[in-house]
């Protein structure tokens, strides 16, 4: 497979009025990839993926798709069939009829496409329902026949727009799992587009998060999960906890950060990079905060108490709160719980290893902060 | 509240009110439909002696209208102008219905569409009698057209004055009846064909017309319907020459107080577009696939 890329955007950006849907959006895409772009609603990830299938035009900047400017193509001259998240499957035709379509298009004579189409609806299990009315599929096998319409004319790339968002649950990690097979069969570069983060990290290999038109961070789903750019990213990803703070110090095996909660030391590895006096957000995330109900371990610690707790299957979060306002939450197993006082207002000692912390460093210096200091 | 003897079960009084609300509907049916459509079909065996309807039961009427040849012709007559009316307004009404579905701005389309309901404000006969004035051998179109050496004779009274009455008489309620089809269609559908490589005139045929079938399909038969029963166009702007049934009716009437031919004649057109209109229905709601 070749690796030159296959889809580039280069300082894109869309404008309605004064309004910047996506703004100075750079982005390259190998062939093969699986990249989902992810951010909260009105983030600029549906407009991005419309601006590649054409159907939004760009204020600024270039889109390229396998080296060729495409800002100006039309939409029906693009290669870049979108899996939409309505589905958008033609209620006038048959389940086959459709799949077909794109065939059609392209001219592909009748046995040709028949054959085609047929072909891939076998793949996704859909051959039975060949001579159907789409309206009589079950949400699974409609998205599978807005897949196979897709992908009949195999297209270089593939955009999904929310595809699962429609299905329940259980039905969604199931299509995950098929969809993350299927394009590494297929080898075809899928563009993802999601707000919900177990289809990005389940599916991806590259996760783009946006936010109020630009991205916050790009990266494989381990990285921006373990160390997430911006105090953005770490809050959309949730699970993470904030103490904002300094750098007081370096040491030999890391650096201090102090916060209003207390100094705290960070590993090495989290603070290359950062110099003394950067104004820093120390993030540890609540798989790896430790309750205990003494003090006295040699880790980084912080009073709070208990204000609430969140059931949620095997693992329960528990949210405290700090002397000094700030908001922890603890993730635990539902069986450390039972050595704990569980009511509210209980104090508690939250503890956890320097190697856990991981610092954010805002884009912007605060020089006013530095004079106060 | 204490339960009176005439207090009922709370089901019944539900089915009791339900049926108050629903009262009205069926009631004028009984007495505008079913009643005079009684009537008409106990007409059609009465016979008529001296001027006079006797009431009888005699088949007189029925073999009138299955042995007369002009009474055949006419029916196919008629059948063929309202036909040829609703598929002319149809295809008429289309592009006019496309730009205000698709073109225009909101605020633009609902102007639009507001003017289309002004024409409504004027009497039909009146529309009518206005194109005698222009469509007369000496009337305004020639006035236009003489000086340039185009002038058409026998506009007025002839197949094509028909068409132009039959528009009159439907033309903007079609219109409407598409925009609102072609309105109601799911935007993306238009996007997922351009999507699948569709270019924006094929999407008309692959797409806009298939999902706005029904539509474009009720805007026919009602066409076909206001045609079919019509007697102003073909009298004023068919001068006669050209008669449909709805004239045989009047003409039998006139002519020797023949009340039941002229049932008979109104039962077949009621069946025939009764007919029409069902098997249109069911086309325009067939559904693809098993």
């Amino acid at each position: 497979m070749d690796t030159k890329p296959l889809v580039e955007l280069d300082g894109v950006s869309k404008r309605y009025g004064a309004v910047a849907a996506v703004d100075g959006l750079d982005l390259t895409i190998d062939a093969g990839e699986f990249v989902a772009i992810m951010g909260p609603s009105g983030c600029g990830k549906t407009t991005t993926i419309k601006m590649l299938a054409g159907l939004e035009t760009p204020s600024a900047g270039e889109i390229r798709l396998a080296g060729r400017r495409v800002n100006d193509l039309p939409v029906w001259e693009r290669d870049t069939p979108l899996v939409w998240q309505s589905l958008a499957l033609f209620p006038f035709l048959t389940v086959l009829e459709n799949v077909e379509f794109g065939l059609r298009m392209r001219g592909v004579d009748r046995t040709g496409r028949r054959r085609r189409a047929l072909s891939w609806l076998d793949r996704l299990g859909l051959a039975e329902f060949a001579g159907r009315n789409v309206a009589d599929l079950s949400g699974g096998q409609r998205q599978r026949v807005a897949l196979a319409r897709s992908l009949v004319t195999e297209p270089p790339v593939l955009l999904l727009d929310e595809p699962l968002s429609a299905l329940d649950a259980h039905l969604s990690v199931r299509m995950q799992a098929e969809l993350k097979r299927l394009q590494r069969e297929i080898g075809i570069t899928f563009v993802y587009i999601t707000h919900s983060h177990s289809e990005a990290f389940t599916m991806a290999d590259r996760v783009v998060i946006m936010n109020k038109g630009r991205v916050e961070q790009i990266g494989a789903p381990k990285d921006i999960f373990l160390r997430p750019a911006s105090r953005f990213v770490a809050r959309f990803l949730g699970g993470n906890n904030l103490f904002a703070g300094r750098v007081a110090r370096m040491e030999r095996d890391g650096a201090v950060v102090t916060t209003a909660d207390g100094s705290f030391r960070v590993a090495r590895a989290a603070a290359a990079g950062v110099r003394v006096g950067d104004a820093v957000d120390l993030n540890v995330r609540s798989d790896r905060i430790s309750l205990t109900q003494q003090t006295g371990w040699s880790g980084n610690e912080v009073h709070c108490r208990l204000v609430s707790e969140e059931f949620v299957g095997a693992l329960v979060n528990l949210h405290l709160e700090t002397a000094a306002g700030t908001e922890i939450v603890a993730q635990l197993q539902q069986r450390d719980l039972e050595m704990l006082d569980l009511s509210p207002g209980t104090g508690f000692v939250a503890s956890w290893h320097p190697e856990d912390g991981h610092l954010i460093v805002p884009e912007a210096p605060q020089p006013l902060a530095l004079a106060a200091e | 509240m204490t339960k009176g003897p005439l207090a009922l079960p709370v089901r019944l009084r539900r089915a009791l009110y339900g049926a108050l609300w629903a009262a009205p509907m069926p009631a004028w049916q009984l007495v505008f439909f079913a009643a005079p459509f009684a009537l008409l079909t106990a007409l059609s065996f009465w016979s008529v002696r001296n001027f006079r309807l006797v009431p009888d039961v005699s088949t007189a009427a029925w073999d009138w209208l299955l042995t007369t040849d002009y009474v055949r012709d006419t029916l196919l007559r008629t059948l063929a102008y309202a036909g040829g009316a609703a598929v002319l307004v149809t295809l008429l009404a289309f592009p006019a219905a496309l730009a205000i579905a698709f073109v225009l701005r909101p605020r633009a389309r609902a102007a639009v569409l507001a003017l289309l309901v002004v024409p409504f404000f004027t009497s039909y006969l009146v529309r009518v009698y206005s194109w005698q004035t222009f469509l007369a051998d000496n009337g305004i179109v020639n006035a236009v057209l003489r000086p340039l050496g185009l002038e058409v004779a026998g506009m007025l009274n002839s197949p094509f004055a028909m068409m132009v009455g039959y528009a009159t008489l439907c033309l903007p309620l079609v219109v409407i009846l598409q925009s609102m089809s072609l309105l109601a269609i799911d935007r993306t559908l238009i996007h997922a064909a351009h999507n699948l490589r569709c270019g924006p005139l094929r999407t008309v045929g692959a797409v806009i017309v298939p999902a706005a079938r029904p539509g474009i399909v009720v805007g026919a038969v009602f066409a076909f319907i206001l045609c079919f029963g019509d007697f102003v166009t073909p009298l004023y702007l068919g001068g006669g020459k050209h008669p449909t049934l709805a004239i045989l009716i009047a003409d039998t009437v006139k002519a020797g107080q023949q009340w039941p031919r002229a049932a008979v004649v109104a039962l077949v057109m009621m069946a025939v577009l009764l007919t029409t209109a069902l098997a249109a229905l069911s086309f325009a709601y067939r559904r693809r696939g098993s």
